[in-house]
């Protein structure tokens, strides 16, 4: 919460200071959009990572749900960059006491598109064929869900037993309603009913959107968005520079000062569920022994590793603090060499050699804090950096790694920890029963306690490290307004989205 | 000279199919595959399996490279794992970023190493001639990379001339845009490339200085400069059209790297970006076309070598 308070107190200070330079008639140019938004404007927004295809049913990937959930694709229900659960093309439910029935009232007057228009049969069928078809993503999120059934204009959903997860699952994949028997080609058009329709895809380059004239809603307030995938940070900042993009994305807040340099661009810092996990391997070899993890966790100077990203928090459990059950472990692992030295001296492994494997897309900056702290400590780390396909076949596959750090984006995640099949190999009972628990309860506040329970035995197991949990880093021309700052590598809502000529 | 063009033809078609067996062979060999990155990591093991069972992963690979090779043989490259697209089709519409690219970085190599290489073997042993040769030597050594860097930083961040990354989505509608977006990734790879062709030039016409025909030409009265400008040069322009020739390859891998680095929608930066999603039917395409046509460059300059070499001629 400290955070949040920081920034918004940041904001305030910022404020206080453009009225001040705008009293003294400073030449400086003010920092925000004064003009008025251009609704033939085109905004151009710098993108990392691109989707391999546009299939929303069954292609995993952040990549995806970044721009098409929200813009192009909708649910019942959709959540807002805090996290809260919003009305979409739902416009009011109800939930039974008892947590077993479910009650969408969907809004009229909705198309899809392509000119058809949204009816209740699209809702039933979209939800139904997720739960049986196991090769769409999410499918298993609608495993609770007994029956899907249309009444008039009503969607019921009835349980099998209660699932607080429910809700916010539906904003997500599970929940993402598409036309009955399609035949759109899903893997490079797309057919949904958001405020943006899918223009142009240029593959290995951009992405275009146009503003959907028909929308439900407030029709955008641009006439086009462009995704331009840029790869390489230095390649971006320069394409900022030189006034090619709007809006910069997974940005690197050490270039704050030369990307702000010319008062064109203003960084922002948001909060993201972005999670730089650490994974240990604890199926057998040292890192079987408890201990071991505990040095390890204690030897990493996390203050250093957010000082060398400039951005982010620190983060000692597996919630990070914009998800329920969040709760500060800091005290969990503190960073002291002496003790994880004592701890490895216990568990005889003072001199021991572990493997990190890394995907290539990172900066080296991890391994590199990685490699010096746990030197400190006496123990060597070899750094196997590989392609993503490669950890996917290493790692998650086969569980063939000692550590492996990847940066987990995914919003409300606990779930890995309670499946011991999963590639952490972190097998608790008592927090498996904790999470079924959390799940089966009918009251929030119930839920996020459960789950913070939970958090605490895998962080006191050190069943892993969060090495950091991730900002946004988003650079915005100062012409631009409404572009969300909180999370945008897991969804980017443009509805918002103006430019001003000025 | 039929005889020798069709035992020639006959080596690359060889060389085509050795070719396609390495390249669907050692792909083979790449950990992981595009059915676990279809389903993620959040996903079953059963997830995966059904998606390579869609995508028809699981059929014994001697099949599968059948299938492709007949592809192939109907003029068919091949379609994407991800998207549906055809191979042909996506060369077709990067090739209107790479083979531009690659032509201009071409001519810019020609344009700057051919004449600075004769002038500093002619000047060779003065200041002038020793400074132009160690400046190649120094140029050809400086990876590509950081020559993009610098270009962009200078003529993009600086001075504002020319874009810093990207291609005009417009595309060469705009011809104006679409050369100036290609003109710094152009002379990146231009200067590396030309600099390796400046050294090999100023070998070659130092080796002309010394042949019988350019003394017999100076001892007819002609200077030394105007025997070997005169008498030398078109054997010094032999053989750097073999090493052009040669030169393709590097082109190409060059392409590679700057189309990265400028965010290029091109070739190299379609292949690297195919090889890391494991969309293998699209990279072995790719990789095919790409070593094809490397392969007939290579046929074409021996052929031309021939025509226009008396030399060759004789000796069969």
């Amino acid at each position: 919460m400290f955070r949040r308070t920081a920034l918004a107190a940041t904001s305030v200070l910022a404020a206080a200071a453009l009225l001040l330079t705008a009293c003294t008639d400073s030449p400086d140019p003010a920092p925000t959009a004064t003009g008025e938004p251009d609704p033939d404007a085109s905004v151009v927004i710098r993108l990392v990572l691109e989707p391999g295809n546009l299939d929303i049913r069954q292609t995993a990937g952040a990549a995806l749900d970044q721009i098409l959930v929200d813009n192009i694709y909708q649910g019942l229900v959709s959540r807002t960059p805090d996290q809260d659960i919003v009305p979409a093309l739902a416009s009011a439910w109800t939930v039974s006491p008892d947590g077993l029935t479910y009650t969408f009232t969907l809004r009229e007057g909705v198309t899809f598109h392509d000119g058809q228009e949204l009816t209740p049969a699209d809702v039933v069928w979209s939800l139904t064929t997720r739960r049986s078809t196991p090769e769409w993503r999410d499918s298993a999120r609608l495993a609770n869900v007994a029956s899907i059934a249309a009444e008039g204009q009503d969607i019921v959903l009835t349980l099998t037993e209660p699932d607080s997860s429910l809700l916010w699952n539906l904003t997500g994949r599970a929940g993402i309603i598409l036309k009955e028997g399609d035949t759109v080609d899903y893997q490079t058009a797309a057919n949904g009913t958001g405020p943006f329709v899918l223009d142009n895809w240029r593959e290995g380059d951009s992405i275009t959107y146009v503003r959907n004239d028909a929308y439900w809603g407030d029709a955008p307030q641009v006439a086009e968005v462009v995704f331009d995938y840029i790869p390489d940070t230095q390649a971006a900042l320069n394409a900022a520079l030189a006034g090619e993009v709007d809006i910069v994305t997974g940005f690197d807040a050490n270039l704050r000062e030369q990307i702000e340099a010319d008062g064109a661009f203003v960084l922002s810092l948001g909060q993201s569920t972005d999670k730089g996990t650490l994974a240990f391997n604890q199926t057998a070899g040292p890192l079987a022994d408890k201990r071991v993890r505990q040095a390890i966790r204690q030897a990493i100077d996390h203050d250093a590793v957010i000082e060398a990203l400039a951005s982010g928090q620190t983060q000692f459990g597996p919630i990070p603090e914009l998800d329920p059950g969040y709760e500060d472990l800091s005290d969990v692992a503190p960073f002291d060499p002496d003790a994880a030295r004592a701890l490895l001296a216990d568990a005889g492994a003072d001199d021991i050699t572990l493997t990190l494997t890394i995907p290539n897309f990172y900066t080296t900056t991890i391994p590199q804090i990685l490699v010096s702290n746990l030197n400190e400590v006496g123990i060597t780390l070899q750094v196997d950096s590989v392609d993503f396909s490669t950890w996917l076949n290493d790692v998650y596959i086969n569980r063939d790694y000692d550590l492996s750090f990847v940066l987990h984006t995914e919003a409300r995640d606990f779930e890995n920890w309670a499946n011991p099949d999963y590639y952490f190999t972190y097998d608790n009972p008592e927090v498996q029963r904790l999470f079924a628990q959390s799940l089966a309860a009918t009251d929030e506040d119930e839920a996020a306690d459960l789950l913070a329970d939970a958090a605490r035995l895998v962080a006191e197991d050190h069943a892993a490290d969060w090495l950091f949990n991730g900002a946004s880093v988003v650079a915005v021309g100062t012409n631009i307004t409404g572009m969300p700052s909180i999370n945008v590598n897991e969804r980017l809502n443009l509805a918002e989205i103006a430019k001003s000529d000025g | 000279m039929i005889r020798y063009t069709l035992t020639r033809l006959a080596l690359l078609l060889l060389g085509l199919i050795v070719a396609s067996v390495l390249i669907f062979l050692t792909l083979r060999v790449l950990p992981g595959d595009i059915a676990q990155l279809i389903a993620g990591v959040n996903s079953s093991p059963g997830q995966a399996a059904a998606i390579r069972e869609r995508l028809g992963l699981d059929r014994p690979l001697p099949l599968q490279y059948l299938d492709w090779i007949g592809g192939v043989l109907r003029g068919d490259l091949g379609r994407s794992l991800l998207t549906g697209s055809s191979v042909t089709g996506q060369l077709a519409e990067k090739a209107q970023v790479t083979v531009p690219l690659g032509l201009m970085s071409l001519t810019i190599a020609v344009l700057f190493s051919v004449p600075l290489g004769v002038l500093s073997a002619m000047r060779r042993g003065r200041a002038d001639g020793t400074a132009m040769s160690v400046g190649a030597q120094t140029l050809a050594a400086v990876p590509v990379v950081w020559a993009g860097m610098m270009l962009v930083v200078v003529f993009a961040v600086w001075l504002g001339w020319l874009p810093a990354q990207g291609f005009p989505r417009a595309g060469w509608q705009d011809p104006g845009a679409a050369f100036r977006a290609l003109l710094l990734p152009a002379l990146t790879i231009g200067i590396v490339e030309g600099a390796m062709l400046l050294r090999f030039v100023r070998s070659a016409t130092l080796q002309a200085v010394g042949q019988d025909y350019v003394r017999t030409a100076a001892a007819k009265g002609l200077t030394r400069d105007r025997a070997l400008i005169r008498h030398g040069l078109p054997v010094v322009g032999l053989s750097v059209i073999t090493v052009l020739g040669l030169q393709v390859a590097g082109i190409i891998v060059g392409a590679v790297v700057i189309e990265q680095l400028f965010s290029l929608p091109g070739i190299g930066r379609m292949l690297v970006d195919d090889v890391s999603a494991r969309d293998l039917p699209k990279v072995q395409g790719e990789l095919l076309a790409l070593t094809g046509f490397v392969l007939i460059v290579g046929f074409l300059v021996d052929l031309v070598h021939r025509v226009i070499d008396p030399r060759q001629r004789e000796a069969t």
